[in-house]
């Protein structure tokens, strides 16, 4: 076995139902502040839940849903960053990533519709948020819907270190259903599940401060587990990005990797400028099981581990 | 231009052959109701099912334990209610992921007797770590809905 093993030590692991996905944390444990530690990092990620959820009345998302487009909405610091970083991406990517996806994404019933909605299939406003000064944020356009679920699941990751490593954690790993960040005395070794199937792994990445998350063009392996909302649209023709079979990528911040998964589902290899601006690496599968990485990830990658 | 090193790889480079299950043991029940509750004596009022915490001489909650079944998943968990019948937490306990096959019947459970929460993750060696789809924890959504409607605010 080439991979890295993990040593022999003690562990706290524990795992909540999340962010519509499972949670899970496992850190170094040096006696009772670990478990306190473990306790605050779930209860960032319930309280980026809270604020980001599509689905619940009084998160920030809904909120800004309902008003934004008439007038300006405070919101929580840690929204309008994320929201912020999403603009970023927005921009850096010519409009592939858009959070104003929420309508299509209504129109094909992966996000139920609310009052006043008009799920509507095709392009999504481009450039229809503006962030505004103590926090305030504003639509530009009123068709403006927006849903966080390809960007916040990575925050809340981030969050969720944060907390640990403030309380005193030198060293774990946090996993919001595939995407996760491992901090502390690295390495750790992550193994990617083959997009096609879900049985099969297709190698394992070693990864030390850095985040990996993944997406699949169309993961449904429980088939009663519906897992239609990671579905990834094209802004440019409103349909399901389809070229590739899954795409994973390893970046210094979880928040920017679950993003970026996203672009590059749609922008496949043209994607490398954007990637190396966010000092990022993919791993890009095809249907037929043809696999690309760029040239920064290939070092850390085992296949046949 | 970036310049993306292509791989090929056919089915017998993967690393693992298909994997019929795997599992992941967090927490006992005893640990779980620990947790919950750190200061808790606990009273069992439905066997196996719901517990009683007190702490002090008064009611800290109540825990209790279910178990979600979908087609291809099979997962232990806690609820832990306020003494007013509300979430205080929910914890997985044991999660397990089957593929192709029946995930209620003996043999496959069986596979995971003996397990405790020291207990890695295994499917060919040592796996702790996956990224990949995003699994949907829909079940126990549904589940603690359904715990809520039996239970909460009924416990005395």
């Amino acid at each position: 076995m080439a991979a890295v093993s993990n040593k022999v030590r003690r562990t706290i692991r524990r795992a909540r139902p999340l962010l519509g996905t499972f949670v899970e944390i496992e850190v170094d444990a040096v006696g009772a502040p670990s478990d306190a530690a473990v306790e605050a990092a779930f209860a960032d990620v319930a309280e980026v839940h809270r604020l980001m959820s599509f689905h619940e009345a009084d998160s920030d998302v809904s909120r800004l849903n309902r008003q934004a487009h008439a007038r300006p909405v405070v919101v929580h610091a840690w929204t309008y960053q994320v929201l912020q970083a999403a603009i970023e991406l927005e921009r850096r990517s010519g409009g592939v990533f858009n959070i104003a996806v929420a309508p299509v994404l209504q129109a094909k019933g992966l996000l139920p519709c609310f009052d006043g909605d008009a799920a509507k299939a095709g392009r999504p406003p481009h450039n229809g948020i503006e962030l505004l000064a103590g926090g305030a944020v504003r639509f530009r356009d009123p068709r403006v819907r927006i849903d966080l679920g390809g960007i916040a699941k990575g925050f809340a990751v981030d969050r969720a270190c944060k907390a640990l490593g403030r309380l005193g954690v030198a060293s774990g790993i946090v996993n919001a259903g595939g995407d996760l960040l491992v901090f502390g005395n690295g390495p750790q070794t992550v193994h990617v599940r083959d997009p096609r199937d879900p049985r099969r792994l297709i190698c394992s990445i070693a990864l030390a401060n850095e985040a990996l998350a993944s997406t699949a063009r169309r993961f449904d392996p429980f088939q009663s587990d519906s897992t239609d909302h990671t579905a990834v649209i094209d802004p440019a023709s409103g349909g399901p990005a389809e070229a590739f079979a899954g795409v994973t990528v390893r970046a210094p911040s979880c928040m920017i990797a679950d993003a970026l998964t996203k672009i590059v589902m749609i922008m496949g290899t043209g994607a490398g400028e954007l990637l190396a601006h966010y000092a990022a690496g993919a791993l890009l599968m095809s249907p037929d099981g043809d696999i690309q990485v760029t040239p920064n990830l290939s070092g850390a990658i085992n296949r046949a581990a | 231009m970036t310049q993306w090193i292509r791989y090929t790889l056919p089915a017998a480079a993967i690393i693992t052959a298909a994997s019929p299950a795997l599992a992941v043991s967090y927490l006992s029940i005893e640990e779980a109701q620990k947790q919950a509750f750190p200061q808790a004596h606990f009273t069992e009022v439905q066997a196996g099912r719901v517990w009683k915490a007190e702490a002090g001489g008064k009611v800290a909650g109540f825990f209790v334990f279910d178990r979600v079944i979908g087609k291809h998943l099979y997962i232990d968990y806690a609820v832990a209610l306020t003494p007013a019948g509300a979430v205080h937490s929910v914890e997985i306990l044991e999660y397990r992921e089957s593929y192709g096959g029946d995930v209620r019947s003996q043999s496959w459970l069986s596979q995971f007797n003996g397990k405790t929460s020291a207990s890695p993750l295994k499917i060919n060696g040592d796996i702790r770590n996956i990224s990949g789809a995003t699994l949907s924890s829909t079940h126990i959504t549904e589940g603690v809905k359904r715990i809520l409607a039996t239970y909460g605010g009924r416990l005395k």
